[in-house]
């Protein structure tokens, strides 16, 4: 049983990034905006947290820290593409090319180094997880006595953004910008302002998930292993969870679970099977991926005006 | 001549200031350059400094070692040439692919193989080479078709296939071919860790004495050329070009007229991987000579980088392939300024974010240009 509480924990550490990141993904494409800056938009807050948990010598000033350059981020970001009608795709691009030349440059101005930062306070230490060891002895459930707060919050997160996106009036005001932008124009919807605020909003949530990757489990900025494609996994989340929050989630445990059992196998390996090699069980979770669209998912489809620029009449 | 440059500088818009069109990348490049001057200036570095010695060795401007590192130049932007090819390819048949990672990482691990593997390395360079590039196309557009198929027969993103096809093509080669006991890696007693080297037969020719630089750059050329006479020369390109325009409305106006839109999809996606994949042979047969058991890629996602700039256009994925190459080559001089290599980075995401802003560049020059013509007027009138 322990070993089953620890594989669920293990996955859920390894899912709460991408589910953040995914989130993020969802809130912005529900309102028409593409982001493929998830990627670099992890990076950046995952170096900022890690900046400010160093700086301040507390965790918390870190993720704010961290929140607080996704803001800017996403800024960026809404500034190209909804002030100025820029090209999504194109705006994403920069960000993630941007984001892996000035986070080494950052690294070495002020760490010294371009490889790891050093170690700093961060929220997997024994004191700063959140701890209910009343549920430690029972099954399935003693997974969840001592997490990270990132977990927790991708989870209720995860909940908070489905509440918003369905079953507020803002939720309905997202999701028909995203629609059809020009529809709720004439309903008196300020598109832009919608805009603004979805695509910053998904930008904290990605950041979130940056923090989570050099502030969760690790305690430092590894300048190669941080992020290193899990923007670009919860993009793939994102539509396969065809642009839900709970969709996404989803995607984000199945691929966290095959990502636990490849571990797994690749320890308890006996005989024939420790023959295989190491490289066919790293890649196991992302053939499952794609075996899992094939064979169950199918089709997804996006918001209608995911990915056009919006601009009024004049 | 004159189509080439409607079609590079964007939108084909025929207005009355039409060489604002062509102002904007310039200005683009321009003021990126100036944004990361303020930056560099903003950590305590000097810029100047900085720009004179990245584009002192970057190969574009004549100097002492001019000849080596025009060559290398060259060499690099054969390769973000190729991976901007293959995103571009794609994105004018209205389709994203990640896939440039994964599809240069095929091309080179078969490149290698061909290279040393027996039957082949015996022939003279001459049929030696073609079988290569061969070989690196068929599989590279293989792995590219997988995303292709998916996505015409079963409706499945290709966003999500080519980011977990990138990965597959990553961990089975670094994971299982090419480490010491895979079926690729060379023999312990060599003390060769990666593939073996290749024969000398498949290493491309070099062109200019003294230098690596090697025939890389015409083979891009003229893929360059072909890729434009395909795209707007050729039913395909003309079909592939109308599901780019409706991509947004699932190509419905190209179902309706005719156009198997499942075949041209698979087709897109396999030019795409096959294009990128002759860049990942490039890097095996023109500088590294095996596959290394830690391969620096890059240049897949680059390209994406490398097509935007260039518009998705042919001829200016070529322009932008050469400064993305120039950047790339200086890198490494930048840090005699005590700045990290990766500063060309900066750079180059820079460029593509006022490529984004485009509208505002074009706005600003606008105003610029009207405020000037009246200035002028007025003079007149006076």
């Amino acid at each position: 049983m322990q070993l089953l509480n620890l594989a669920i924990a293990m996955m859920l550490d390894f899912a709460a990034p991408i589910l953040l990141a995914s989130l993020g993904g969802v809130i912005s494409e529900s309102s028409g905006v593409v982001n493929i800056a998830l990627e670099g938009i992890m990076r950046f807050s995952a170096f900022f947290g890690v900046w400010g948990s160093a700086v301040a010598k507390n965790q918390w000033v870190g993720l704010l820290w961290g929140i607080g350059i996704g803001i800017v981020v996403g800024a960026f970001h809404a500034y190209i593409t909804v002030k100025w009608a820029g090209d999504q795709i194109v705006s994403g691009v920069a960000i993630n090319v941007v984001s892996l030349g000035i986070i080494t440059y950052f690294l070495e101005l002020i760490f010294k180094t371009t490889g790891y930062s050093p170690s700093v306070p961060y929220f997997g230490s024994a004191a700063n997880r959140i701890s209910l060891t009343f549920l430690s002895k029972i099954p399935v459930l003693g997974a969840f006595s001592r997490l990270t707060i990132f977990v927790w919050l991708s989870l209720l997160l995860t909940g908070g953004l489905h509440f918003l996106l369905y079953h507020t009036v803002l939720g309905l005001r997202i999701r028909s910008v995203g629609e059809n932008p020009t529809a709720a124009e004439t309903l008196g919807v300020n598109v832009f302002k919608i805009k603004w605020f979805a695509v910053i909003m998904g930008s904290v949530f990605a950041a979130i998930g940056g923090a989570a990757l050099s502030l969760g489990t690790m305690a430092s900025f590894n300048n190669t292993g941080v992020a290193g494609g899990k923007g670009f996994i919860a993009l793939a989340a994102m539509i396969f969870g065809k642009w839900t929050p709970f969709g996404a989630m989803l995607a984000a445990f199945l691929f966290a679970s095959a990502q636990v059992l490849q571990f797994i196998l690749q320890a308890t390996a006996r005989g024939i099977a420790s023959q295989i090699p190491s490289g066919f069980y790293s890649a196991l979770p992302y053939f499952l991926t794609i075996g899992a669209l094939v064979g169950v998912v199918g089709k997804a489809v996006g918001p209608a005006a995911d990915g056009i620029p919006y601009k009024k009449e004049s | 001549m004159k189509e080439f440059f409607y079609r590079l500088f964007m939108n084909r818009r025929r207005e009355k200031y039409w060489w604002i069109n062509l102002l904007v990348p310039l200005v683009s490049i321009f003021l990126a350059l100036i944004v990361g001057g303020i930056f560099i200036q903003s950590t305590g570095r000097n810029p100047f400094l900085a720009y004179r010695l990245l584009f002192n060795a970057s190969g574009l401007i004549p100097g002492p070692y001019w000849r080596s590192s025009f060559a290398e130049l060259l060499l690099s932007s054969s390769m973000f040439i190729a991976t901007g090819l293959s995103f571009a390819i794609a994105a004018k048949g209205g389709l994203f692919s990640i896939g440039a990672e994964g599809q240069f990482y095929v091309g080179a691990v078969v490149a290698a193989f061909f290279g040393y593997s027996k039957p082949f390395a015996g022939l003279p360079s001459i049929i030696h080479i073609p079988i290569i590039l061969i070989m690196v196309m068929l599989f590279g557009g293989f792995w590219g078709l997988i995303a292709g198929y998916l996505k015409a027969k079963r409706g499945i993103h290709e966003v999500i296939v080519t980011i977990m096809l990138n990965w597959i093509a990553f961990y089975l080669i670094q994971g299982w071919l090419v480490p010491t006991g895979g079926p690729m890696a060379a023999k312990v007693e060599t003390g060769v860790s990666g593939t073996p080297y290749i024969s000398p037969t498949a290493k491309l020719p070099i062109i200019l004495s003294n230098t690596r630089l090697n025939i890389s750059i015409f083979i891009m050329i003229a893929v360059s050329f072909l890729i434009w006479f395909l795209l707007y020369r050729t039913t395909f390109g003309y079909e592939a070009r109308a599901m780019g325009h409706t991509a947004i409305y699932n190509m419905e106006a190209p179902k309706v007229s005719g156009v198997n839109t499942s075949k041209r999809i698979m087709q897109i996606m396999f030019l795409s991987g096959a294009v990128a994949a002759l860049g990942g042979s490039f890097i095996v047969l023109g500088i590294l000579s095996q596959f290394p058991p830690v391969f620096e890629g890059g240049y897949g996602f680059d390209g994406i980088a490398v097509a935007l700039i260039g518009q998705n256009e042919p001829l200016g994925i070529f322009l932008s392939g050469i400064l993305i190459g120039a950047l790339r080559t200086g890198a490494t001089s930048v840090q005699i300024a005590r700045i990290p290599k990766t500063f060309p980075q900066i750079i180059e995401g820079l460029i593509v974010a006022f490529i984004a802003l485009h509208e505002l560049v074009r706005y600003l020059l606008l105003k610029l240009a009207k405020a000037k013509k009246s200035s002028v007027t007025e003079g007149s009138v006076e």
